[in-house]
């Protein structure tokens, strides 16, 4: 295992490498002018040709490919992004002031995604083609044909529009004065739910969760309707299995045979999609702090993208793919870890 | 093949995909009789009714001022009421859906098309030659599938610019690292056959034992994806177009009518759900073309799968 | 011995059908034997003749769209057809125990062997962790199992074949069964661990003295272990006798067939017969005896009437109208030497 685990941390490097490279030809096809907006803070800089002309030399956005890519990359390990209009600061920052709230938003989604997805596939798979198994696959088949955002909107229509519970943003505005304003309020992790409790402010804890509550469903509905389907066709093939057989005529009880024996097997092959599937909320990141307006890396990039800001759309296209090389890494040595087979080679 | 299309008909699951399938066919073949255009060279520009930025509810007839132009075209008025009402700016929603189906569509089997050949051919070869040639796909492909799929293609349709083709691009070059897997996985598998090293045996060329004797027997779980895909590609475009990033205004697609409805969602104060017919009916066109889609391909996968053919 | 105070399993007229959507499968169809204590039972026949849904039968572990329709299992004089899962999930394990085929798919890959061995300790039982694991350590000693103390702590796929077979064989006695039910245990093995496994199953089995079935298609495995046979075909026990009179004076066409159709140091054979034909289609079993379309004797009353299973000599039951033919055609045969070493 360990050498595994070695050779998959070697190959690390060299496919971000890959992956900043695509990210830099893509950027490429832009003209060097339009490159050089990213670069300078003050857009009226650009209207003198000669000084525009001094700074695509200075930044190398003229020069051949090889050249430009290594000071583009150069430029990337000073963690200097460049400048981002719609933030109006630099790129880099405006990632990490917007970090925190889609963090918080993707942890917390994580939970109904594992217990359900993983939970009702279980059972979904133990009594299979019953009313409950049928019920939950229509569900999902269902969550599954409902893009992201219409689903979103359906939240927000409801649970909003009608019923006045969950409202759009991250915190209503008496208590977005407390916690960016006022001294009283100390912002130890910038995770609002965290930091309320720590605060020993209820309100703003309950406040909080409120906002959080819609945009979860929205960004796990997906996922865990995908985990189910998963985890219930990889139950269903665990549960056919010889040894299955051998451990019912031990006389093993049938709870113990299905949380014990199957479940165990079962999870290998989830365990990774899984994982994937929580590196790929990122994507879905976007949509649902779009419609619900949820002031994190996702609206922040729609909005960016929507207004050509082509600094802050690549400078979050380079974070997601670096949480997703490294997450994946992350979920193929738990892979290694859980299974046996691989653990002892 | 007659066995698979007897049982994707008497499942009842698939029967209703296939009906809906169908039924979404026939408003495409017919979209030009159903919706006239008023611009004939034109007919994705989705016409006004009127000029309000509020959306006007079904029923609502076309304004006074849009008259005068289909006048002064020398235009006939074709509809006299917006049948599901209008979205903001005043674009009529029922000629916006049933346009909006032949972009569906048109998206739809060329991005999966495009992107299944791709993925094919590279998966196909990254397999069969093996060694240096797989490794270097497979990282390729690799990183292709370390950009989560939307912010790549908002990445590309950013830089590229708002427009249909551009968005088909973007879904095409972030969408055959599937397929790619899929049939490198199934050819890898069928491989070391012995009818595959007979063949090798007697001399055929290697292109003609790829595309002659691997390429149909591994190419079933590939079609079964395809299929899935339709859906998840529609999805992807309108989610580009409800972001902004995807096909210009006005243009007749199932995504943009939706982000039309993204500021009317929860209506005036005092009456929630004014602007309802503003998301439900785009929403319900898209939802039911993609669960179309899944209905079949969800029971196409069934039916392929070895283990559960060999099931009494 | 063989009298009813020894006899530890009775099968009366079990019936087990299966409801497919093409059709009803008699996988068994009215089978009868019995076991006796510290004998084997060998249950011989090709693929699909119905032994291994025998043996599923008796340990109630059948599938979907499986069902014992009718019948008796009598263990201990006590009808296991009418016992409830909970009742059931007593006896498996403990009283009757089972081993498989393929021991590399029917070992749960990500338990350690230790575990698998004493989780049938524990759920009969309810031994304490140490002791159990002493016990399984014992067990895996008694098995042929190297330093097992380690090897508890180990996963299947650490071991070969041959100790998978052992572990398994472990597993299976761990809780003294009387009677253990072995399907095929030899099949995936090579040929000289098939040997070793067959040894030491008998010799366990003196130890434990415990009772077997032993299913199987292979004649030599059956030779070397079984005090009884019963041959079935299509679903059917065709001949029920002791091994000496089963390869000896074998009454039923198929059996001799079967007998002829491998080559044998102690017949002297010119040429080997294969037995024409095929396995029938469950779906569609022949009218009349079941083997009549295969079978070189058949007459016409055998494509109109089944016959029934009857004890033609003592301890001999044949299924067939003709077994005089049979009879005159194993006397043309000679017999040049002993079957095994034991005779």
């Amino acid at each position: 295992m360990l050498s595994y685990i070695i050779r998959r941390l070697l190959i690390l490097p060299i496919i971000l490498l890959g992956v900043s490279f695509l990210i830099f030809c893509l950027f490429s096809l832009l003209s060097p002018m339009e490159r050089l907006a990213t670069y300078v803070n003050n857009p009226s800089v650009l209207k003198n040709p000669q000084a525009a002309q001094n700074l695509i030399a200075k930044y190398h956005l003229d020069d051949p490919f090889p050249t430009g890519y290594f000071y583009w990359l150069k430029s990337l390990l000073r963690l200097d992004f460049g400048w981002s209009p719609t933030a109006n600061q630099p790129v880099w920052d405006a990632i990490m002031q917007r970090l925190p709230a889609t963090m918080e938003l993707v942890l917390y989604s994580i939970i109904p995604v594992i217990i359900v997805g993983i939970w009702l596939g279980v059972i979904s798979a133990v009594h299979h083609n019953d009313l409950a198994d049928q019920v939950i696959r229509v569900t999902a088949i269902i969550g599954w044909s409902l893009p992201t955002f219409i689903f979103g909107l359906l939240v927000l229509f409801i649970f909003y529009g009608i019923l006045g519970w969950l409202p759009p943003g991250r915190l209503s505005t008496w208590a977005q004065y407390i916690v960016y304003t006022g001294d009283s309020f100390n912002n130890y992790t910038h995770f609002i739910t965290i930091d309320a409790l720590l605060n020993k402010r209820l309100d703003i804890f309950w406040d909080a969760l409120k906002h959080l509550i819609g945009p979860i469903i929205t960004l796990s509905y997906i996922s865990w309707a995908y985990l189910l389907r998963i985890t219930r066709s990889s139950m269903l093939d665990t549960l056919r299995k010889d040894y299955i057989r051998t451990a019912r005529a031990k006389g093993v009880d049938e709870r113990t045979v299905i949380y014990l024996h199957a479940r165990k097997n079962a999870m290998i092959p989830v365990i990774t999609v899984a994982g994937m599937m929580i590196i790929g909320m990122l994507g879905g990141v976007v949509i649902t702090e779009t419609v619900f307006t949820y002031p994190g890396l996702g609206y922040w990039a729609a909005s960016s993208a929507q207004q050509l800001d082509y600094g802050s759309v690549i400078g979050f296209a380079l974070l997601f793919a670096f949480i997703m090389v490294v997450g994946n890494l992350v979920v193929d040595v738990s892979y290694a870890l859980i299974d046996p087979r691989v653990r002892l080679e | 093949m007659n066995r698979i299309i007897r049982k994707l008909f008497s499942n009842t699951t698939s029967l209703i995909g296939l009906i809906l399938l169908f039924i979404f066919v026939i408003i495409a073949i017919f979209a030009p009789y159903i919706a006239p255009p008023l611009f004939a060279s034109d007919p994705y520009q989705i016409p006004r009714m009127s000029w309000d930025v509020q959306p006007q509810p079904p029923g609502f007839p076309i304004s006074d001022d849009i008259r005068l132009i289909y006048d002064s075209l020398g235009q006939p008025i074709i509809r006299e009421t917006a049948i599901f009402g209008t979205a903001q700016g005043g674009y009529d929603i029922f000629y916006g859906l049933i346009w909006g189906t032949r972009t569906a569509f048109r998206i739809g089997i060329i991005t999966v098309t495009l992107s299944m050949f791709i993925g094919v051919v590279g998966g196909s070869i990254a397999a069969y030659f093996g060694g240096w040639i797989d490794e270097l796909l497979m990282r390729i492909t690799d990183i292709f599938l370390s950009i989560p799929f939307l912010v790549a293609a908002m990445v590309l349709t950013t830089i590229l610019g708002r427009g249909l083709d551009k968005v088909m691009i973007a879904l095409v070059a972030f969408g055959w690292m599937g397929y790619a897997r899929v049939i490198r996985g199934s050819i890898l598998c069928v491989k070391e056959e012995v009818y595959i090293n007979a063949a090798r045996a007697l001399g055929v060329k290697d292109f003609n034992i790829i595309v002659r004797h691997l390429l149909p027997n591994t190419i079933f779980p590939v079609m079964v994806q395809a299929s899935m895909n339709i859906g998840s590609m529609v999805i992807t475009a309108a989610a580009l177009s409800f972001l902004g990033v995807g096909a210009p205004l006005g243009y007749a697609d199932w995504g943009q009518m939706v982000s039309f409805a993204r500021n009317w969602i929860v209506g005036s104060p005092g009456n929630a759900g004014e602007y309802w017919y503003a998301v439900f009916f785009p929403a319900i066109f898209i939802v039911l073309f993609v669960l179309a889609w899944n209905l079949v391909g969800d029971t196409l996968r069934d039916i392929l799968d070895p283990r559960l053919r060999g099931e009494l | 011995m063989q009298n009813d105070k020894n006899k530890i399993l009775q099968v009366k007229d079990l019936k087990t059908y299966f409801f497919t959507e093409n059709g009803i499968v008699k996988a068994v169809d009215g089978v009868n034997f019995e076991v006796y204590q510290g004998e084997t039972l060998g249950l011989v026949g090709e693929s699909g003749c119905g032994k291994s849904i025998t043996a599923f039968s008796i340990m109630r572990l059948l599938d979907y769209p499986g069902k014992t329709v009718g019948g008796q299992i009598l263990f201990k004089s006590e009808d296991l057809l009418v016992k409830n899962e909970k009742q059931m999930r007593q006896i498996r394990g403990k009283d009757i125990s089972m081993i498989f085929q393929e021991p590399m798919t029917s070992l749960n890959p990500v338990l350690t062997i230790g575990f698998q061995i004493t989780e049938a300790l524990e759920v009969h039982f309810k031994m304490e962790k140490t002791k159990a694991r002493k016990r399984a350590i014992e067990l895996l000693e008694r098995v042929g199992i190297p330093i097992p103390e380690q090897r508890i702590y180990e996963y299947p796929h650490q071991l070969s074949g041959g100790m998978r077979q052992r572990a398994m064989i472990a597993m299976a006695l761990s809780c003294d069964p009387v009677l253990l039910i072995a399907d095929e245990p030899t099949t995936s093995l090579d040929v000289t661990i098939q040997a070793q496994i067959l040894e030491l199953m008998k010799l366990l089995l003196e130890q434990f003295s415990s009772s077997m079935i032993m299913i199987t298609h292979d004649l030599g495995v059956i030779a070397e272990i079984a005090d009884r046979i019963a041959v079935m075909y299509a679903g059917k026990i065709v001949e029920y006798a002791d091994t000496r009179s089963i390869f000896y004076s074998p009454l039923h066409p198929y059996t001799f067939g079967l007998l002829t159709s491998i080559p044998r140091l102690d017949m002297d054979i010119e040429k080997l017969e294969s037995i024409p034909g095929i396995v029938p289609d469950p779906l569609h079993f022949p009218e009349g005896c079941k083997f009549h379309p295969r079978c070189v004797f058949a007459t016409e009353k055998c494509r109109k009437e089944e016959p029934p299973l009857a004890e033609i000599k003592k301890n001999h039951s044949v299924r067939c109208w003709h077994i005089e033919k049979v009879e005159q055609e194993a006397k043309k045969i000679s017999f040049t030497g002993r079957l095994t070493t034991d005779g």
